[in-house]
């Protein structure tokens, strides 16, 4: 096992974490959330601001998400709740919205990059094979997180509502579940999720205004291929992720940064349903 | 203040600038059955909607134990102890039997103290608890259905043609149902129906419903004449 597959699998695990919190919020909302790149971004600023203040850099990671959590309930109640009955305006208002937050952070932090300190440095020897501690552990984190969301989805209460709410909003508003608080937390949570993502991703990289643009792109193509399914997801992620660190390291950078796009739409012209059941 | 559970007063309702129905009123007693009778067309379907809030109602007003309701949220009418089963797109069909009854009740604490009220009334139900909703046979979706109202412990239900596409042993295992429900838990019932033997077996009085319009009402009794209602049903 090279680090070639290494790469691979850390790669997908941080697709699925980045992509994650767009899908909760179009598998329950039918909202196609083009603020999920600015609330990538949100995260790694959170990320940049802990580690100035001197918070451990994991805590940054739980704090991007209650943060993110928090901000995504008032945008649901000021910007979306409204829109509810125009879902194409309220596409366009998380675009708008998107477009807001990055001019925040310019206005705030400039258009520079800035860069976060990493929870985990330095390398480690895993299966013979010595690769980057830091990556591993968000393999691990992506891991914790799809069952999280698997369990929280079929064992919660919250869930069989969402899964209801998914399938039926009518029928469930009739068995007395609050539609609007159902989609109120789960754009909580799809912000959350991306937030902290955001955090996750920034010590791999860096921050900017406009860091969460091309997060966005793949997570959208992603989710376009997967439905409405974590495990689904997983698979794409591993599929398009894992074809284009093979494209990059043995083709060409230039053509791996495309491989997503290319993959996902040929994917879909061969079976518009993507690797969804449904 | 009067004995009806549920009181309506000149109703108003429709989609859009299309009036559906026009000045209905009604009540429903404490442990009575109602049903609403009429073709195809006839507002029946609409009734139950805007009792329920999915349709807002141009004007009247709908007291639910004295209180006004009218055009209330639909899961607050529910969590106001009204349970709706409608006619079409009844269930989820790709989650489980016991999903499906879990939906019935808010809390899962609720959903185990009652559980054991569905095995009296449906065993078979209980028996395929982890079965996908939609691989039930016809029969089988509409006692869960059933159950899934039941098992909310409804002080109010409203049943929209559940006896349509049903073998007649099975349309008479509902009457029993409905019958139990109303004489042993004393829930009441607003069943709006084609199936005149089916109506009239299980209810206490009944209404006519044509274009939007209630046009006869009475006592379900000996002397109620299936075969002059069934005029009005006729196609």
């Amino acid at each position: 096992m090279g680090s070639v597959t290494f790469d691979v699998l850390t790669t997908a695990a941080i697709l699925f974490v980045v992509s994650t919190g767009l899908m909760v919020i179009l598998g329950v909302m039918k909202l196609l959330n083009f603020a999920h790149g600015a609330f990538l971004t949100t995260g790694g600023y959170v990320a940049y601001m802990a580690g100035l203040a001197g918070v451990s850099p994991w805590l940054s990671i739980p704090l991007a998400s209650i943060l993110g959590f928090l901000f995504g309930l008032v945008v649901e109640r000021i910007v979306i709740r409204p829109l509810y009955q125009r879902p194409l305006d309220a596409i366009l208002a998380t675009w708008g919205l998107g477009i807001v937050i990055s001019q925040v952070f310019a206005l705030t932090f400039g258009r520079g990059v800035q860069f976060a300190p990493s929870p985990l440095s330095g390398t480690v020897d895993f299966l013979g094979v010595e690769y980057s501690a830091y990556r591993l552990a968000i393999a691990a984190i992506a891991i914790l997180l799809a069952f999280a969301l698997i369990g929280l989805l079929s064992l919660t209460r919250f869930g069989l509502n969402a899964r209801a709410v998914i399938v039926n909003e009518d029928l469930a508003r009739g068995l007395g579940i609050d539609s609007t608080k159902v989609r109120s937390l789960t754009f909580g949570l799809g912000a959350g999720l991306a937030c902290a993502a955001g955090a996750l991703i920034t010590p791999l990289l860096s921050v900017d205004p406009n860091m969460g643009l091309p997060w966005l792109v793949n997570s959208f193509m992603l989710v376009l291929v997967s439905g409405v399914s974590f495990p689904s997801l997983l698979f794409a992620s591993l599929v398009l992720g894992g074809t284009q660190v093979l494209v990059s390291t043995y083709v060409s950078p230039i053509l791996g940064g495309m491989t997503i796009v290319v993959l996902a739409a040929l994917i879909l012209r061969l079976n518009p349903k993507g690797f969804s059941r449904a | 203040m009067n004995d009806a559970i549920l009181s309506v007063r000149d109703l108003n309702s429709g989609y859009g600038s299309a009036s559906v129905l026009r000045n209905i009123s009604l009540d429903i007693k404490k442990g009575e059955i109602l049903t609403i009778l009429g073709k195809n067309g006839m507002g029946k379907s609409t009734l139950l909607n805007t009792l329920m809030g999915f349709v807002s109602p141009f004007s009247g007003k709908v007291m639910l134990n004295d209180k006004d309701v009218t055009d209330i949220k639909p899961h607050l009418m529910a969590r106001s102890g009204v349970a709706h089963t409608p006619q079409e797109n009844t269930l989820f069909p790709d989650l489980t039997v016991e999903d499906n009854l879990r939906l019935g009740v808010t809390s899962d604490r609720l959903f185990q103290q009652r559980i054991s009220t569905i095995e009296t009334i449906f065993p078979r139900i209980i028996e395929r608890l982890k079965q996908r909703a939609g691989t039930l046979s016809g029969g089988e979706q509409k006692m869960l259905l059933m159950s899934r109202g039941l098992v909310a412990q409804p002080q109010l239900m409203f049943i929209d043609e559940v006896s349509e596409g049903l073998q007649p042993a099975m349309v008479d295992r509902m009457a029993e149902v409905l019958i139990r429900a109303r004489d042993e838990l004393g829930i009441s019932v607003l069943l709006v129906e084609q199936n005149l033997d089916f109506a009239l077996s299980v209810a206490n009085r009944f209404m006519i419903l044509k274009l939007g319009e209630f046009i006869e009402q009475g006592v379900v009794d000996d002397r109620t004449s299936a075969e002059h209602l069934s005029a009005h049903l006729a196609i």
